[in-house]
């Protein structure tokens, strides 16, 4: 399409938009208070999904939206009785007096859990969720990391007495790791995994963002904190000398074709990054011309028919399904590919089916489907889940095992806590040496949680860490530190 | 019933439970106070009865200033401590009059007391007291301190991080206080009785607005005016949002903006209102701050809890606007405010 006609377009359906849409929802001119009544101010010409914001917004039944927009003058709901009054043009005021006096019972957390959902956090430095990053660093040597040893340098700030640093590697701990005095500046060296990292250097008590590192992100308190990638892959393109500009894409980054732009190298392109643990596909544009990594023997169809380079990062699990040597395909499916039925084919060895698949530390469920039939691994105890909504379920670079070393002959035991919405029916535990076990992967934080010895709740023995919860029992405490 | 209002006081649940505790130790504190001992300190015989420089720390460098770094978590503001050996961190929470720590840690320690009982405490559910040995945060030694202990596991089960604790004013009263939350720093500086810094320690605080500190307790009640009308806050730096009585005289009211409510559903049919929005004129000195996130609420239960009305409490939104400088021992409140946005 030419972009003028484009443009046209584009110009014709605002237009269209703004015509139909003219009662336009503004969350801070729906509700107010006027001597003492809770007054809503609301459009008859509002569409339904308007209709729902407000009604999710203020909480209001939408049955009681539905009769204002019905033309009632008095709704009662509940135990409230609403006012309906006509103002201006398509204008109407819902009201009903202010509540003065409120219910008792409401358990003080549920209520800063839901004004927890509406204050205005202003960032977030989560760094699980990150896929891939690249460094900003004014001075190349302001930051080093190689062999899983991360070099900061803090340049200057000679008469400072004591210089740390402070960040999501140490839980931002502002005590447990000093920096030392190094020729003209501050010095500190960390064993870091690969992987984002936020922090800040805390100067004679003093936060400070690294001056010379140009990559920074709001914390929930608004201030900025600096930003730091460890790399754990490199991207080369060898030869290519006469190119002008070559850049690598991939699923990782949505296939834009910007791409990540690569530096010339003595003997052709690179460029190191980050990359989450997991599987990519991945393609190089030299001048505009899409190719796959020639030093790259894994290469797949995706279902366009396209060509793309694949490229596993972290370490690799080997699935394997013993036996049904006849079957003519097996897939496996899971939570870590949204369960896709098709996506990966398992390879047949002379004892039955195997297929390597990288992916990142975590807990996941997952099935076999062996020609079109869905089962659980056999060889794997480890299962979630009840009756016919079993999965198999593997903790990759599981941190922490949960232990129950009494009840031998318990029928079952589940583990239920904060990190499984305290599911009863998911995680069964396995016996094993005469103890209980369940091995997970949980990010750093805390976790409350408890046994369930058939049927019965109990305290984990073994943890001396407890915490009242909202019924007056108690719920044990696992604290999991950054393992770095 | 009393009981029934406090445990409804939902809102601020660390300022209630802190608050209602530590009036409890205001009690305590005053047989203590009487005794001889305080006259030896000069700073201390200026203090009011109750406190009875019980929380004096040690300065371990022998400096007369000490800058702490603060770490956020959503909006509250924590100090790394070490409290008896346990390492983990103390919400700034000046809702709370000195000390309070969390049950999950510390129930095995030696009660020091009971709870002293009257009405409000009791309702808490029953406050015990025990005794510290030592707190360490930043160059700060505390030793030998009675502490009020309540279950806070609720704040770390938000946050994500492990609370010691919360501390509150009581336990930096005889020093000026620097709240700087924009950079997360607070600053604590020795002062002389008449709340002077010793040996001239920078150059003093100057503030664009400053208010006398009123009443003698350790909480800091703040006037702020809305529409001509005064009205009286808590300081409440545990406050995660501001919150306004509402209950407040009809013009204020008509002054906020609503922007989220729900009803929470208790085991009464009526449920609860809960409204948040904006505080859009709200003033101090000639100073006017809008756009302040607030909770609307019914602050009775507050109100008891502090033992004197009050129509809000000004909690993170009011102090991420500026910086705060608080002594009492010359009873004064200062506020310099930021300028545009801050690097």
């Amino acid at each position: 399409m030419k972009p003028f006609v484009c443009f046209s377009l584009l110009f014709m359906t605002l237009m269209f938009n703004s015509l139909v849409t003219q009662a336009q929802l503004d969350p801070d001119k729906v509700c107010h208070i006027e001597n003492g009544q809770l007054i809503f101010t609301l459009n008859l010409k509002w569409s339904e999904k308007e209709k729902k914001e407000v009604s999710k917004l203020f909480d209001l039944d939408s049955t009681l939206i539905a009769q204002v927009y019905s033309g009632k003058s008095v709704i009662v709901s509940g135990n409230e009785t609403w006012k309906v009054k006509k103002i201006q043009g398509t204008l109407v005021e819902l009201s009903k007096s202010v509540q003065s006096k409120a219910d008792k019972s409401i358990r003080m957390n549920d209520l800063l859990l839901v004004v927890e959902n509406w204050m205005n956090f202003a960032g977030n430095t989560a760094s699980t969720t990150t896929v891939y990053g690249i460094n900003n660093f004014e001075v190349a040597n302001a930051f080093t990391y190689s062999q899983n040893k991360a070099l900061f340098y803090l340049p200057a700030n000679k008469t400072a007495q004591r210089v740390y640093i402070s960040g999501t590697f140490n839980n931002w701990s502002t005590t447990q790791t000093p920096m030392k005095m190094m020729g003209n500046g501050w010095m500190v060296e960390l064993k870091l995994n690969p992987g984002k990292y936020a922090y800040k250097f805390i100067v004679d008590g003093r936060w400070t963002t690294d001056p010379s590192n140009k990559l920074r992100e709001r914390g929930d308190a608004g201030a900025y904190n600096s930003v730091v990638y460890c790399y754990n892959h490199v991207f080369e393109l060898k030869g290519h000398k006469d190119a002008r500009k070559v850049v690598v894409t991939g699923n990782f980054y949505g296939w834009n074709p910007r791409g990540f732009p690569m530096q010339p190298t003595a003997d052709g392109w690179s460029l190191p990054m980050y990359l989450r643990d997991g599987t990519y596909a991945y393609k190089f544009l030299v001048d505009n011309e899409w190719m796959t990594d020639p030093a790259n023997p894994a290469v797949r169809k995706d279902a366009d028919g396209n060509l793309n380079s694949f490229i596993g990062i972290g370490e690799s699990y080997l699935f394997k399904l013993d036996g049904y040597t006849t079957a003519k395909k097996v897939v496996l499916t899971g939570s870590f590919n949204a369960w896709d039925e098709v996506e990966l084919v398992m390879d047949k060895t002379p004892k039955g089916w195997q297929f390597p698949y990288v992916i990142a530390a975590g807990n996941y469920e997952y099935k076999f489907i062996v020609d079109g039939k869905w089962m659980i691994d056999p060889a794997n105890p480890f299962i979630t889940g009840s009756g016919n909504f079993q999965n198999s379920f593997i903790a990759l670079k599981a941190n922490h095992i949960f232990e129950l070393n009494k009840y031998p002959d318990a029928r079952t035991v589940i583990l239920a806590g904060s990190f499984n919405n305290w599911n009863e029916d998911g995680y069964k535990m396995v016996k094993e040496g005469g103890k209980w076990i369940w091995p997970i992967y949980l990010q750093p934080g805390k976790y409350t949680y408890k046994f369930i010895v058939d049927g019965t709740w109990i305290l984990d023995p073994a943890d001396k860490l407890y915490d009242q919860n909202e019924y007056g029992t108690n719920n044990s405490v696992l604290w999991v530190e950054p393992s770095n | 019933m009393k009981s029934g209002r406090i445990i409804y006081s939902l809102l601020f649940c660390i300022v209630v439970v802190a608050v209602a505790v530590s009036l409890s130790s205001f009690s305590l504190h005053k047989t203590v106070s009487t005794l001889p001992d305080a006259v030896n300190s000069p700073v201390a015989n200026l203090l009011p009865a109750f406190n009875s420089g019980f929380y004096d720390p040690d300065f371990n460098l022998n400096a007369d200033s000490v800058i702490i770094p603060m770490k956020t978590a959503g909006h509250l503001f924590l100090i790394e401590a070490k409290v008896d050996g346990e390492v983990g961190n103390l919400v700034f929470d000046t809702g709370a009059s000195g000390l309070v720590i969390n049950s999950s840690y510390f129930r095995n320690h030696v009660k020091s007391g009971g709870t002293t009982s009257t009405g409000i405490t009791g309702s808490v559910g029953n406050v015990e007291q025990i005794s510290i040995g030592q707190i360490e945060f930043a160059d700060l030694t505390y030793r030998n301190l009675r502490a009020d202990m309540a279950n806070l596991g609720h704040i770390e089960n938000r946050r994500g991080v492990k609370i010691l604790g919360l501390i509150g004013f009581g336990m930096m009263r005889n020093l000026e206080i620097v709240i700087d939350p924009i950079n997360s720093e607070l600053k604590l500086f020795r002062i002389d009785q008449t709340g002077k810094r010793l040996n001239g320690k920078g150059t003093g605080f100057k503030p664009d607005y400053s208010q006398k500190i009123e009443g003698n307790t350790n909480i800091l009640f703040l006037k702020g005016t809305i529409r001509g009308k005064v009205l009286n806050f808590c300081f409440d730096t545990g406050a995660e949002t501001n919150a306004i009585s509402s209950d407040c005289n009809k013009k204020i009211m008509s002054t906020l903006t609503i922007t989220r409510r729900t009803v929470l559903k208790g085991t009464g049919t009526a449920g609860s209102e809960v409204l948040f929005g904006k505080m859009n004129d709200f003033v101090i000195g000639n100073h006017q701050i809008r756009d302040m996130e607030t909770i609307i609420s019914n602050m009775d239960a507050l109100s008891e809890a502090f033992g004197t009305h009050i129509d809000g409490l000004l909690g993170f939104s009011f102090m991420k606007n500026g910086v705060l400088c608080i002594n009492f021992v010359n009873k004064q409140f200062g506020i310099r405010f930021k300028k545009g946005e801050e690097k």
